[in-house]
C-alpha cells in the first residue's frame, strides 16, 4: 500500500512520543492562530513553528508535500477568487479582469492559512497512530455527559479508530476494482455514469463483506467494549509541559493585542 | 484423557433453512493436533467457528474446556482459550501498526499496560516479527501478515488454536514457515485444530477428520485414512507423494501402518525397499 493521504508514519521522534492530548490541543490552538493570522509576519511565524516541528519529527518533507497535493486545485481556486474579486488598488488589468494589491495580499494570506491548517493536521496524523488519536479524543469525550444520552465514549472512539483505519483500505479497494473494470473494457471517460455504478456497487458489496470479517475477527479476540484497557497509558511528561509552555507564548502572541504589540516593539 | 473440546450431535442451519452441519460429534483432546479436511462447502469452517463461539448450534452442544458455548457468560473465556486464525490475514487487522494489532486481544482482556507490552513483544518475537512491530500491516507480505495474525492470537495465551485454511493464500515458502510455527506450538503443548484441503499438510496431525456435506465421514489416524484411499470420494486430489505411497501400499510394497505422508518419509520407505 502506498503512503496515503494523512497517514501515520511510525518513527521515533519527540513529536511521536508526546502525549496525544498534547498534540490534539496543539492542533486546536494552531488552528485558532492560523485563522487569526492576518499579516505576512504572522504567517512567517507560523511557517517558522512548522519548520521547527518538521525538523524534530524526523519525517521526510515529501510526506507533507503529498498531503497538500490533493488539495492543490482547491487552493488555486481560493487564491484566484480572492485575487480577482477583492476591490482595492489595481496593479494589473486585462479586459474585464483586474488584480488589486489587496486581492494579491488577501489571496496569498488566506491560501497560506489553509495550506498550514492542512500541514499541521497532517503533522498530527503522521506522528500519532489513529488508536492514540482516538484514545486522546476519548479522554476528552469522557469529560462530556455523553453517557446520559446513551452514547459510550469508548464505542465512539473505537468507531472513529476503525473509520480512520478503513479509509485507506477503502481507497485501495476502489483502485483494485477500478483497474479490474478497466481491464474488462470499461471506459471511464466515455461512460462516466456506467463507471460509477460498475465500481460503486462491488465496492459497497466488498466493503460490507470486509466489515463483517473484521467484526468477526474482533469478536474472536474477545472484543465486548466493556472493561477494555490500553497498551498506551496516557501521561504528561516533562516534554509535554514544555510544549504547553510554548503553546502559551505562541497563543498569547496571536490572541492578545497588547502582548502582540509589545513583542513587535 | 482430558477433553478440550467436546461436540455432541451438533447441527447448524442458516437462517434460510440450509443445513450446513448435520449431527456432528467429535472430541479434541489436550495437546492433540487435529486436522479437519474436506472440499469447499463441506462445513469445516462452520464447525471451526462453533469451537470459538462465533457461531452457536441450532441443535446439539459445543463444550470448550467444560464451558458450553450456548451460555453467553462463558463466551469471552471460550474465545480466550480457543483463539482463531482466519484464512485472509488482511481481514484480521484492527490496529494501524503491528504492535497495536497484537495488543488488541490483551487490551480486550483488561490486562494492565505492562502485561500487554510484555505479551505483545513476546508473541511478536515467537513468530519472528519483533523488528517490524512499528510497521503498518500494508507493508508486509502475505506470509508475514499471517505470522502477525498468529502473534495476535498468541498474545491472548490460548490453550487451543483454531486455524482456518491459514496457508491457502500463501506461497510455498511462507506456507512452510507458517506450518513450522504451528508444529512448534504443538510440540510446546498447544492443542491445534487445523482446517485444510491440502492433504500434504497433514504430516504432523495426530488425527484426521474428513467432512462431506456437513457430516464427518472419516475420523482417525491420517496414515490409516489416507492408505485406505476411500477419501477420494470426499473430493480430495492426492498430492503426488501420497498418490505414489498409496499405489505402493495397494501393491503391498509398503505396510499401511507405516504409510508415508511426507516426501522424506516416502524416500525412507523407498530406500528400505531397495
Amino acid at each position: 500500500m502506498d503512503d496515503l493521504f494523512l497517514s501515520f508514519v511510525p518513527v521515533n521522534s519527540i513529536l511521536h512520543r508526546l502525549d496525544p492530548r498534547t498534540k490534539i490541543i496543539g492542533l486546536m490552538l494552531a488552528s485558532i492562530c492560523i485563522l487569526k493570522a492576518s499579516s505576512f509576519m504572522e504567517i512567517t511565524l507560523i511557517m517558522f513553528v512548522f519548520l521547527i516541528l518538521l525538523f524534530i519529527c524526523h519525517l521526510p518533507v515529501m510526506h507533507f508535500v503529498r498531503s497538500v497535493r490533493p488539495m492543490l486545485l482547491f487552493f488555486a481556486i481560493l487564491f484566484l477568487v480572492q485575487l480577482f474579486f477583492t476591490e482595492g488598488t489595481v496593479i494589473f488589468s486585462f479586459k474585464w479582469l483586474s488584480v488589486s494589491y489587496e486581492g494579491l495580499v488577501l489571496g496569498t494570506i488566506i491560501t497560506l492559512r489553509f495550506v498550514f491548517l492542512l500541514l499541521f493536521a497532517s503533522l498530527l496524523t503522521a506522528t500519532t497512530s489513529p488508536s492514540r488519536i482516538t484514545a486522546g479524543i476519548e479522554s476528552f469525550l469522557r469529560l462530556l455527559p455523553l453517557k446520559h444520552i446513551g452514547i459510550s465514549s469508548h464505542d465512539f472512539a473505537m468507531m472513529m479508530s476503525l473509520s480512520i483505519y478503513f479509509a485507506p483500505l477503502l481507497y485501495d479497494n476502489f483502485r483494485s476494482l477500478r483497474d479490474a473494470q478497466i481491464s474488462r473494457g470499461l471506459d471511464i471517460k466515455k461512460e462516466p455514469v456506467k463507471a460509477i455504478f460498475s465500481i460503486s456497487i462491488p465496492l459497497v458489496a466488498t466493503s460490507v463483506r470486509r466489515v463483517e470479517e473484521v467484526a468477526m475477527a474482533m469478536e474472536s479476540r474477545c472484543y465486548s467494549g466493556i472493561g477494555r484497557t490500553s497498551m498506551y497509558v496516557m501521561e504528561f511528561r516533562r516534554m509535554d509541559y514544555l510544549f504547553y509552555l510554548l503553546y502559551f507564548f505562541i497563543f498569547s502572541f496571536f490572541t492578545m493585542p497588547y502582548f502582540k504589540g509589545y513583542i513587535i516593539i | 484423557m482430558i477433553y478440550m473440546i467436546h461436540i455432541n450431535n451438533l447441527s447448524y442451519r442458516y437462517p434460510d433453512g440450509t443445513l450446513v452441519l448435520d449431527s456432528v460429534s467429535m472430541d479434541v483432546h489436550k495437546g492433540e493436533f487435529v486436522a479437519i479436511a474436506g472440499k469447499n462447502g463441506s462445513g469445516k469452517s462452520t464447525l471451526l467457528r462453533h469451537m470459538n463461539g462465533l457461531m452457536l448450534p441450532s441443535e446439539g452442544s459445543v463444550v470448550v474446556k467444560g464451558m458450553d458455548t450456548i451460555d453467553s457468560s462463558f463466551i469471552l473465556n471460550i474465545r480466550q482459550i480457543a483463539g482463531m486464525v482466519f484464512q485472509d490475514p488482511q481481514s484480521q487487522f484492527i490496529g494501524m501498526t503491528l504492535e497495536e494489532d497484537v495488543a488488541f486481544g490483551p487490551e480486550n482482556l483488561g490486562l494492565p499496560q505492562e502485561d500487554i507490552r510484555k505479551r505483545v513483544d513476546m508473541s511478536l518475537q515467537d513468530v519472528g516479527m519483533q523488528e517490524y512491530k512499528h510497521q503498518t500491516p500494508g507493508s508486509l507480505s502475505g506470509g508475514q501478515k499471517q505470522k502477525v495474525a498468529l502473534a495476535s492470537i498468541l498474545a491472548m495465551k490460548p490453550e487451543i488454536i483454531l486455524f482456518d485454511e491459514v496457508t491457502s493464500m500463501l506461497d510455498p515458502y511462507s506456507r512452510g514457515e507458517i506450518l513450522g510455527l504451528i508444529t512448534q506450538l504443538h510440540e510446546n503443548g498447544t492443542t491445534i485444530v487445523y482446517v485444510t484441503h491440502r492433504l500434504e499438510e497433514l504430516v504432523h496431525a495426530d488425527r484426521l477428520i474428513v467432512m462431506e456435506n456437513g457430516r464427518i465421514t472419516h475420523n482417525g489416524y491420517p496414515r490409516v485414512i489416507l492408505s485406505q484411499g476411500n477419501v477420494v470420494d470426499s473430493g480430495f486430489e492426492f498430492p503426488p507423494v501420497i498418490e505414489l505411497a498409496k499405489r505402493l501400499c495397494d501393491s503391498g510394497f509398503i505396510d499401511p501402518a507405516c504409510f508415508p505422508l511426507s516426501r522424506e518419509k516416502l524416500m525412507e520407505a523407498l530406500c528400505q525397499l531397495m
